[in-house]
Formats: structure tokens, sequence, C-alpha cells
């Protein structure tokens, strides 16, 4: 009779680890759930110019049927449609390169595309200052100038619209260290600030729930936050700074907006801005400036993309702060971008080449947009579960939790094997019985061992009965000269032969076959170790004189 | 000087009268344990050798009386002592002279009752006590007697009432009618009378049994006795005495075997049942409260539910160790259990849920066979933090606070099942704690059964985020093929390790850290490897010790020295040989001496010179345990004294010395008692505002009693800190804990007494006719009814005399 479940842990008889050679498999890849995500986009890359120009910003249109990429002094549009699908012949053919739909007119060196936020205007910067603004006729004419806005006095680095629905607006900030709000249709600047860093701006993110805050990162370390509300005539300062501790190369609003990602030298930090810009994290995995960020959309999961110009892209889960994947490119990285829908990632390099991806694979949900500016949505508050429902009262048992539910486990029963079982009754025979039949070497050998910690095992070999015995007997033949358990066995094959003499002799022919190959094994190892040269470290084996057969 | 390390379970402890604190007899001393919080509150000292016995005085009636926490306590020194254990005094003394082994009173409960009436009854003890002269003068060594002791008048009450072999344990029955023992094959009962209790006329029964019995209970209210005995049964006689307690005179029995089922031997007894489950000898016996069970506990671990009327059985959880005492308290949820590995469980009751646990140091391990030089189990000690690492008997380390005496943590070291009805054939063999606590080794050897499938395997474990959290880092199994380990050292400042071996190898360890450290969730990839392996001619190395900067590595091999360069695998010298085989090695803190010691019949303690390569002094001494201070130059020896020593008779066989290298005579010596299986070591004294980096000594010996000294104090026992003064009071709160009708309802508002009488103030004026005016005046300004009552009742009288005046 068995006492109760004893309430402290339970050891089973663990298969005997220690005697196996662990085996030397290299493990392949890790694969995770984003590893193989990324592996269903299909890279290929293609080159805007024949002029090897670093590719300096890349811009998707919001509905993500253009693509935008500036390069030296030009913005090319590419229609992502034409990326999408690609000719059956890849690159280096030349016909199959994607070609720049249209081509924005500059007068020097150009920055900074951004699309206004329905898609219908262009705007970017100058190497001499100026911004312009584009609009897109449909029938593939080449796109028109529409405004001119003059303020800035060095290059213009920093263009962009406000990300929500505020259509008459622009923000530009540039090496002048100059940061500007535009009114688009007289343009005039509605809210300027002068020498707003104390070096370059060459960086700057709109917020995501705001029209008129915008952040922007400069050479001089810090990222300042602006709000065109609080106006305070010339001497206007900043609603938030935060010294990041290298020039800052790019800045990105979390799409929550409360959470701001800057990149500058080899970090990228993440900060609290409605804590007054307290740290909350910093991913150091990039071994070479950051020089781009951009979110993207994994799955149901938002990712913070960041390339270097190590040649790494790496995706960021900020939710678990985690670097989920990186990927390695052949040349230094200037700049990233991610399609709304999901599907389009672009990566330009500093030799002039884009490398893109494209997904292969859709699920029902992707290829679709879901809204207009997919990252920047604020997650709607969840409709509380309401207890009014009649339903809900007369749940019963079989009831299935809900996604949210807290549910508590009952506590897992062990699940004991059959020789454990009858081990814990101390039924020593019947478990080398039962695991013997299993035929698996390890759980065999785990038993002996604990029965010979228990004191039990001879005992066991005496009682056997004539059919086990021969069970025994022949798990001692076939694994006697199986290296890991060969000392063991050895010993053990002495002690049986030993006890069980007469009834082996008496058992018939099948007990002499166990014993004739157990002999035949033996002779033939120690026949190897003469063979080896050691023959002077061979067991003595007493199996010739007990066994006469 | 600190003293801790007492066995919890010598005696069965025993519940306050509310259950809410446990008294353990600890040593010489009485351990008041809260039940809640497991805590010690206080400590009563004043017996000079073990305490035996406890008996609290119940409470009858209204709780808060100020006999609430009394109690009497019998000790080896023949000494009864009287206490107030709440606060604690002491208030009685009564000498018996001889050593009490065992003691109840049965009449405590009248005794009590009858102590507000102050016409009250003596009370009476029954006392088992060992008088050494018999042994000498008698054949037959009865050297156990039962005597009857006036604890009121301090005078012994008759003649003895019955003589044993060895001083036996009294049982007593709840109502304090019957008291009995054991006596080899049968069972001893007394009749204790209510009044006029004299020897002479108190009246023995004898049950017999064919088996030597072991410990017995009587039911509570019945007249039932259960026995238990060695062979693991339990007899329950029902019906016991009824002819002869009946009866006056105790003349001859009227006996009729039909109707008298298993009593033997012309017993007085209805029936006797024999119920076996047990395999070996029942350590415990005792009827649960409600009357209707019997719990019986012995090796296994196992508490068995019996029920009385059917005698059905039940199993309660494995304790995972041999039990020893089951007491249960006046709260019927509330009883514990003593365990053999110096730990009291507190059960609650009916589902016998362990609520809190009670943990002494564990007693040492013993094991089956002890192979040839190999020495007992090692202790593994953390000079930084004060704890000590022992291998328990189910497989597992207890780290254990020498500073608080109190238990820290525990670690399972061999993933198995244990069952303590087993005899040992797995053990831990080694534990080695680095100085700083951070890394920790352990040995574990499986010994063979007849030469089949015999294993040793090392475990480094690396320290978690607190002390006594260890996780396992590398498991090396045969890390000398099949020999044993010896001795397992740690580099100090540096994660490496030397493990020694007999078969004549030392292997060198180092940790390498390969992978990047990220985050707390990801656990630390690499481990111990195998650095270097060296052997020196073949001979089987014994001990290793690194210098204070881990530049030399020292091993034993056998008699010889041999210094070695730990990171070049360089053999730097031998020294010289010592007469034996050198058990262990150490370091003098940073000076260029090592000392060693070997054991056997050439014992001797050597002091060696690195710098000039030979012995610098020894002495001829059978040394136990030698420890080295980190600097400084000063290390304490623990030597066993000759057994024609004379200091042995008082107890004292050992003698902790501490040395400087450079003198041979000793600093300073203690003589300490249990002197064989000691350990020595230095911990950091981290007591109270004593933060002045002082070391402290601390001395554990044979039965894993401990006491710590400051090795610079030559004088002994004088600023003794009793334990509760060094550990915050961290019960104090919970004794306000209300309970019963205050934990449901609330505290009542409390009853002011002074309130009530504030109506004397009101003019009140005696008069020889008081009823006239007693009701005159406003209602609400009478008087008190005490005061109105019996005038009142006069009054009745005096008109009742009036009428009969009238009559007449």
């Amino acid at each position: 009779m068995m006492a109760d479940e004893a309430s402290t842990r339970l050891f089973p008889t663990e298969p005997a680890s220690h005697l196996r050679p662990r085996s030397r498999s290299v493990k392949s890849l890790v694969s995770t759930p984003e590893s193989s995500f990324w592996r269903t986009f299909c890279s290929s890359s293609f080159q805007p110019s024949s002029l090897h120009l670093p590719i300096t910003s890349l811009s998707f249109s919001p509905d993500s049927s253009l693509l935008a990429s500036a390069s030296s002094t030009s913005v090319r549009l590419f229609s992502s449609l034409s990326l999408s699908n690609p000719d059956p012949y890849p690159y280096p053919y030349p016909d199959s390169e994607p070609t720049p739909f249209a081509t924005l007119p500059l007068p020097d060196l150009a920055y900074s595309p951004s699309f206004r936020c329905d898609g219908a205007l262009i705007a970017a910067g100058c190497e001499n200052g100026s911004v312009r603004v584009f609009d897109f006729p449909k029938n593939n004419k080449s796109p028109k100038t529409l405004r001119r806005l003059k303020a800035h006095s060095c290059a213009s680095r920093v263009v962009s619209f406000p990300l929500l629905d505020h259509k008459l607006c622009l923000f530009s900030a540039g090496d002048d260290a100059l940061f500007v709000q535009w009114d688009l249709p007289t343009e005039t600047p509605l809210f300027t600030v002068p020498g707003a860093h104390r070096d370059y701006i060459r960086a700057g993110a709109p917020s995501p729930v705001s029209p008129d805050v915008f952040a922007t990162g400069s050479y001089d370390h810090t990222v300042k936050i602006w709000d065109a509300r609080v106006d305070s005539g010339a001497s206007a300062s900043s609603v938030l700074s935060i010294n990041h501790g290298h020039p800052v190369e790019s800045v990105l609003f979390l799409p929550s907006g409360g959470l701001l990602a800057t990149a500058g030298g080899n970090t990228v930090k993440l900060w609290d801005v409605i804590a007054g810009g307290k740290p909350v994290y910093s991913v150091e995995t990039h071994n070479k400036t950051v020089t781009a960020l951009t979110l993207a959309k994994v799955r149901d999961d938002t990712r913070l993309l960041s390339v270097s110009i190590d040649g790494y892209l790496k995706s960021f889960d900020f939710s678990r702060f985690k670097v989920t994947h990186s990927m390695r490119y052949p040349a230094p990285l200037l700049s990233v971008a991610f399609s709304p829908t999901g599907t389009i990632r672009v990566v330009g390099t500093n030799n002039g080449l884009i490398y893109m991806g494209i997904k292969k694979k859709k699920d029902e949900f992707e290829g679709q947009v879901r809204s207009n500016d997919f990252a920047w949505s604020v997650p709607l508050p969840e409709k509380p579960t309401t207890r009014k429902n009649i339903r809900y009262f007369k749940r019963g048992q079989s009831e299935k939790p809900s996604e949210g539910d807290f549910v508590i486990k009952k506590p897992e029963k062990v699940k004991l094997k059959e020789h454990d079982r009858l081990l814990r009754k101390f039924l020593h025979k019947d478990a080398l019985v039962s695991v013997l039949k299993t035929k698996q070497t390890t759980s065999i050998m785990a038993v002996l061992e604990e029965l010979v910690a228990r004191r039990k095992l001879i005992k066991c070999i005496s009682n056997l009965d004539n059919d086990e015995l021969g069970l025994l007997l022949s798990f001692i033949s076939k694994k006697a000269t199986v290296p890991w358990c060969a000392r063991f066995l050895m010993d053990l094959a002495k002690w049986v032969l030993e006890i069980r003499a007469e009834d082996i002799r008496s058992g018939g022919t099948e007990m002499s076959v166990h014993v004739r190959t157990l002999r035949a094994m033996v002779a033939h190892e120690i026949q190897g170790y003469v063979i080896l040269g050691s023959g002077a470290t061979v067991r003595t084996f007493t199996l010739e004189r007990r066994a006469p057969y | 000087m600190i003293v801790g390390g007492q066995s919890l379970v010598t005696s069965p402890p025993v519940f306050s009268h509310d259950g809410k604190k446990l008294l353990v007899c600890t040593g010489c001393t009485v351990s008041v344990f809260s039940t809640t919080t497991g805590m010690l509150i206080t400590e009563l000292e004043g017996h000079t050798e073990r305490v035996t016995s406890i008996v609290v005085v119940p409470v009858v009636g209204k709780v808060g009386t100020k006999f609430s926490y009394y109690c009497w306590t019998a000790s080896l020194d023949g000494m009864i002592f009287y206490w107030d254990f709440s606060t604690p005094d002491l208030f009685k003394k009564v000498n018996v002279h001889l050593p009490v082994h065992s003691m109840v009173i049965p009449n405590i409960l009248s005794a009590s009752l009858g102590s507000t009436n102050k016409a009250s009854q003596n009370l009476y003890a029954f006392l088992s006590v060992e008088d050494a002269n018999r042994k000498v003068e008698n054949v037959k060594h009865l050297c156990g007697l039962i005597q009857i002791y006036d604890l009121t008048n301090s005078t012994n009450v008759g003649s003895v009432l019955a003589e044993t072999h060895k001083p036996e344990t009294l049982a007593v029955s709840k109502s304090g009618e019957f008291v009995g023992i054991k006596k080899n094959k049968q069972l001893n009962i007394w009749r204790v009378p209510n009044k006029n209790l004299k020897s002479v006329n108190m009246k023995k029964l004898k049950l017999h049994h064919t088996r030597t019995l072991s410990c017995l209970a009587f039911h509570p209210t019945k007249r039932i006795v259960a026995a238990g005995d060695v062979s693991g049964r339990i007899l329950i006689w029902k019906g016991f005495g009824k002819t002869r307690y009946s009866q006056d005179g105790g003349g001859k029995m009227k006996i009729d075997r039909g109707d008298m089922p298993g009593v033997i031997d012309r017993d007085d007894a209805d029936s006797c049942s024999t119920w076996h489950w047990h395999s070996s000898e029942i350590k415990f016996l005792m009827f649960s409260s409600d009357e209707s069970y019997l719990f019986s506990g012995a090796k296994e671990g196992v508490i068995v539910v019996w029920q009385l009327d059917t005698g059905n059985k039940n199993y309660k959880p494995n304790m995972g160790s041999p039990l020893m005492y089951f007491t249960d308290s006046p709260d019927p949820s509330l009883s514990c259990i003593s365990c053999e590995d110096n730990e009291i469980h507190v059960l609650r009751m009916p589902s016998m849920d362990i609520i809190k646990s009670i943990s002494g140091i564990k007693p040492p391990l013993v094991l089956p066979e002890l192979q040839g030089d190999q020495s007992c189990v090692t202790i593994g000690c953390d000079r930084s933090n004060g704890f000590v690492a022992l291998p328990t008997k189910d497989y597992r380390v207890q780290f254990f606070s020498l500073l608080d005496g109190t238990d820290i943590s525990h670690l399972q070291v061999i993933e198995r099942n244990y069952d303590p009805v087993e005899e040992t054939t797995v053990y831990v063999s080694l534990v080695e704690v680095s100085d700083d606590g951070s890394m920790m080794c352990t040995v574990e050897e499986k010994l063979p059964e007849m030469g089949i499938g015999g294993l040793i395997s090392l475990k480094f474990w690396a320290r978690g985020s607190h002390t006594g959290q260890y996780t396992l880092s590398t498991v090396i199994y045969e890390p000398h093929n099949n020999a044993g380990v010896s001795d397992v050292a740690f580099c100090p400042g540096r994660s490496m390790a030397v493990s020694t071996s007999y078969c004549g190898n030392f292997k060198v360890w180092v940790n390498n850290f390969s992978s990047i450290h990220s985050g707390d969730e990801i656990p630390e990839k690499g481990g111990w490897r195998c650095q270097s392996v060296s052997s020196y001619k073949g001979i089987p190395m014994t001990a290793a010790a690194f210098s204070g900067d881990g530049s030399v590595l020292a091993v034993a091999a056998q008699t010889v020295i041999t210094l070695w360069d730990p990171l070049n695998n360089v053999l730097v010298a031998a020294i010289g040989d010592s007469l034996g085989p050198i058990r262990q090695l150490s370091f003098v803190g940073s000076s260029e001496y090592i000392v060693s010691f070997s054991a056997g019949t050439k014992a001797d303690l050597v002091v060696w010179n690195i710098s000039n390569l030979c012995m610098h002094w020894s002495y001829k001494l059978l040394v136990e345990d030698i420890c080295c201070t980190r600097s400084g130059t000063r290390f304490a020896v623990l030597a066993l004294l000759s057994p024609l020593d004379k200091s042995i008779s008082t107890g004292k066989d050992g003698i902790v010395l501490v040395f400087d290298v450079e003198n041979p005579i000793p600093v300073s010596s203690w003589f300490v008692k249990k002197a064989k299986g000691g350990r020595l070591n230095f911990i950091n004294n981290k007591l109270g505002e004593a933060t002045d980096g002082k070391l402290l000594l601390a001395y554990i010996n044979g039965e894993h009693e401990y006491i710590l000294f400051d090795p610079s104090d030559v004088k002994e026992g004088e600023d003794y800190i009793p334990r509760a003064a060094r550990r915050p009071q961290s019960h104090a709160h919970d004794e306000n804990v209300s309970h019963g009708y205050a934990s449901i309802y609330g505290e009542l508002p409390s009853f002011d007494l002074t309130k009530a009488r504030s109506s004397d103030n009101i003019p009140f004026v005696p008069s020889e006719r008081p009823w006239e005016t007693i009701f005159s005046g406003s209602s609400h300004a009478l008087p008190p009814l005490s005061k109105l009552c019996s005038p009142f009742l006069e009054s009745l009288l005096e008109k009742a005399e009036k009428q009969t005046v009238l009559s007449q």
C-alpha cells in the first residue's frame, strides 16, 4: 500500500543522460515566427540611376502606390505596381528594372521627399535651401511645381507634411538650424524658430497625434519637440529637449505618440515624451551609425526598423524591447521605407542601389490598406465586456475562456510511466520487467541504476522467472558492447551468469542463443582491443568459464 | 559567544494553552516559537543540562488570568522549574537531585482549578528519573525509577512506583486519571486517585504483549490504551482495568476467556486488537481530540490515521523524514509533528497541511560505510555571509545561517525521491562554497551494489539573486573516471576550481562565460570545463588549497605537498614528507606558510614554509579540522584529546587551539565537547553594531551544535548573547491577531468597572434601616444592584420578624 501523493516534488527515474555521449549535431538556424515572416519577402535590387550616388531618403505614399527616392539632384517616383510585378527576367537585365514613373525636377541635391496625407502632393527639400511642393497629374505628365518655399539659407534637409489630416501645412528644417511651419497656400511661414538647434538639423518627425507637434533632431546631440501652438514670438523655445548623446540621424514618433525613437551614433533610444523625456530603453545592437528609422507592420504587430552604416537592418519589437530579427546587406545603408500595406520593404544604400523585398504570400488581411495611415492610428479603446447579457450569467462549466480571460489552470497531474509507477510501489521486479518490455535502452538503464541505488538489483535478478530472464539476457546481449552502458552491463552480465547459471543451462535454446551472442560479442570486442594494441586494458571476462556452450 | 544548533527534537514540544506558542526543548533552554510565524519569541534559560519535558499549566475558564502562560520544566540536571514563559520569569525551583527523563503532572488540571480556592490539593508530578548509583550497586541495572514528587511542598511522596532498565517516558491520559509507562513487553498503568495520593494506594495494572513495546497513548475519555511495538504493530486494549480498579481490595479477577478476544496472560481488559501497517518501530501514537481517530507514525515518514471503530486507515503527507513525536494543541485545528531531521512542522489539523516549519540545523549525515581514509562528509561555509552549507539525508544541501541560527534555504542536489526507510546509497559527499559565496561545488556519490554501477559526479552551482539560492551550472559525470573525489577548492577571485582524486590526478576547472550577457531571462551559456589535468608520480591526491591571491595551488599527494602554477599547469616545487597522508591543507592568510594535518596512527599537525620549502614546526596531535584566516597569520585547529586525558570526564573531548604561524605556542585555547567530526570556520561578524569586520570562529561539533566565539577573546563563555536578543522581534505584531469570537465579531468594547463604580460618589447615608431610603430618589441615581440587593433582602427579613413579633 502506498502513501498519499507526496506534497513534495516527484522525481521520475530519468534516462541515464550522464553516460550517453552528447550528440554533436549543429542546430539549424533558429526559426521564429518573425524570421519566417521576413522570409516570405522576395528580395531583389535595382539602381534608379546609372550614377552610384547615395540614396538619402525613401518614402512611400500613404496608399502605397508610389515610392519616392531621393538621390543626387532628383527625387524619383516609382509606381509600386511596377515594383511588385517585376518582369520574369530578374536583375541584371536592364529591361527588367523598375523604371521611374516620374522625376521631380530640383535645382540642386534633393532631400527628404514627403507625401501629403492624402497622397495628392509631394514636397522635397533642396541643397540650396528652397522647399518645393509638387502635384501629380494623373495622365503621365511630368509633375508640376506648385509652390516654392524660401526661408532656409542652407540645405533644407528635413521636409515633412503633418501626419494628421491637416492639408495646408508643412514643416521644414535645415542646416541653418532654422525650423519653420509653412502655410502652403500663401507660401508664408506660420511659425519660425531661428536657431532651433546649435548645429545642423538632420532629422525630424511629425507627431501622429497632433498636427502642430514636430520633433527635430540635430547634430548638437539634442532632440527638440516643438508645438506650433506655443508661439512665444521670436524667442520661441521648445516644448521638450532631449539629449541623445550622439549626433541625431533620425527621429520617429511611435504610433501612440507618447514614445519617441531617436537614432544617433550606434544606438537607437526610446524616450517617453509624456513623462517629460524619460529614457525608456536603449537599443545598442548596431556596430556603426544608425542612419534611418521606420515603422513596419509585421502581421498584427508593429516593429521599429533601423538601418545602419554597418549594413544591418534590425527589426525591434518595442513592446517587448527585443530585437526580433536582423538582415544583412552588402553595403552601408542610408534609408529605409516600408509600405503601409505591409508588403514592400525598400532599403537605400550609399552606392545608389535600392534593395527591396516584396511579400509573395498574401494573407487574407494583407495587401489591402487598412487605414489611411496604418501605423498612426490610435487603437480604439476596447469595448468593455458587458455583464447585462443573460448568456453571461447562464454560462456553465463547459464555457470556453474568451481571449481576455485569465485562465487558472488545474494543477497538472503527474504523468508517470509504468515502471515509475511500479517503482513507487516498491514492486522492483515488475518495474524491471515492464521497462525491459519497452525496449528503450535509456529507460532500461535508468531503472537498472535506480535499482542499484535501492540495493535491489541482485534480488531482482534472482527473482526473475525464465521468460523474464530471457528478456534481460537478450537486452544484455544486444547492448553489452555499446560504449556508454558497457561498463554497467558487463558487470551485470557477470552477476546474471553467476546467479542464474543453473536456470540458463536448463533454460533451453533461446537462453543459449543469448549467451552465445554475448560471448561472440565479447570475443569480438576483445579482438578489437588486441588489434588496436591495447590488449593490456581488456577487461577480464569470465564468460568462458561459467557458460560452457 | 553565541551558542546554537541544538536539536529541536530531543523531546516532544508542547503548545501553549491558546495554541499560539510552541515550547520546544533545545538543549539547556526552552525555546518559545510562534506558531503563526515560526519565529523564535523567547528562550527560557536556567537549566544547566538538557531539558527533557515541559508541562504547560492549562487555563480553565476565563482566558487572560494570570496563569495563562505558566509552565513546569524538568531537566537532566535534577531541577524542576516553574516559569512564566511570556515574560519570561522563573518563579520556583524544585530540586529532585536525580536527572529527570520524563515528567507528567496528572492532576495539573484539578490543581490549577483548585488554585482559585486556597485550600487546594498539592501538585503531584510523576517523574521518571535515572539513579546512576543503582547502576553500580545493583546487578540487574534497574537504574530507571518512577517516582511521585510533591511539587507544592518539594518532597518525595512514598516509595518508588516502578523500576526499569533505563528511564522510560511517562504517558498520561488527558483527564489525568491514568499514568502509564512501557516496560519491555508490558505496559504498567496506574490510576491516579483524585485525593489522598500516596504511592501505597496506587494500583498498578499490567498489560502484556509478546514483543517489546515502544510507545503508548491513552484515549482522552474512554478506558482505551494504545501501544506500539518495535515490529510496527499497534495494540488497542479496550476497557482495561475494569475489575482491578472497580474492586477496592483488588482481589482476584474473574476471567472469562471467551469474551476477551486478543487479551493474553489474564490481563485486565475487555479486548485487545492489533493493527499492523508500519514496518518498523512505532515512534508515536496519539488519539485525536475528537476521540475517533488514532494517529501513528514511524520511520516511513507517513502519518497513518486509523479510524478507531473500524480500523480503516488513511495516509497523510509524506514528511520526507522519520517521524519522532506528534503533539496536539488545545486548539483543535493545530498540531505539530517533529521529524528526525530536526524540523518541526505545524499542521492544520483535519487536512494535515503544513502551515509552518520550524527548522533547525540538519543532523550530520550518517554514511553506511566509510571506505578507507575517506573521512566524513564535509561542510561548505560562506565566510562573508556567515552561513554553512550542509548536506542532508534527503539529497539536499541546507544553508544555515550561524549568526541568526535560522535555516535559509534548501537546494535539491540529487534529483531523486527520498525514502527514509532505505539505507543511504546515494549521498552528497562534499560541499564547497567559494569564499564570496558566488560559486558552489557539490560532489555526489552513488555506491555500487555488488560492484555494479557506482557513479560519482561533480556539480557546479552559481548563486542566484540572493544568498542561499543557487542554480545548477554544470554537471560533470565521473570527473576522475571511476575514482573518488578527495577535495575541491575554489580559487579566490577567479572562477577556477580544482578537484583532487584518489586515482592520482587533479583537474583544474574553469568557468568560461562565452555568451553575451543580455537581460536576466537569458540564462548564461557556457559553464565549467576542465582546463588541465596533472598528476604527481601517480600518488593519490588527498587535499588541495589555493593561496590567498590565487597564484599558487598546493596539492597534497599523500605525504608530499606539491606546489603548482594553476594557470600554466606547471609544477613549481614539492615539499618534503609529513608522517602520514595529509588530510587537509591550507595557506595561512597572506603569509608564506602552509598548514597541514594528517590523521590515522601517525597523526600530526605541520606548518610548512614555502619560501625555503621546509617544515617550520609540527605537533603530534590528532587533528580533526583546521581553518585559516584569509588575512593575518593566525589559524585555528580542532584537535581530539586522547581518551586518557583528564578533561574527558567532563565530557569535553576536544580542544580548539588558535596559533600564530611564527610561534608554536598557541595564542588561545578552548575545551569543547563532541569534537569527533567537528568543523571549524572563520566567519565575518555581521552582528548588530559590531560590524568592524571582526572574524568569529565557528565551531560546529559532531552533532551539528555550534558555538561562535571571538578568537582574540581568551575568556571562555563570558559574554553569552542570548539568541532571542540577536534578532529583530518580528513576531511582535502577530501576537495581537484576534481569534475565536473576536475574529468574527470584532473586539468587545472594554468593560470599564470604574465607570460603574462612579455611582459611589452619590451621597449615600448608611442608616440602621436602609430599606426605608434605598428606593427613594430619582431612578437614574439609584445605587448599584449589589448595594441594593442585600439591604432589600434584609428588609424582607425585618418585616417577617415584625410579623412574627406581631403574631406573638
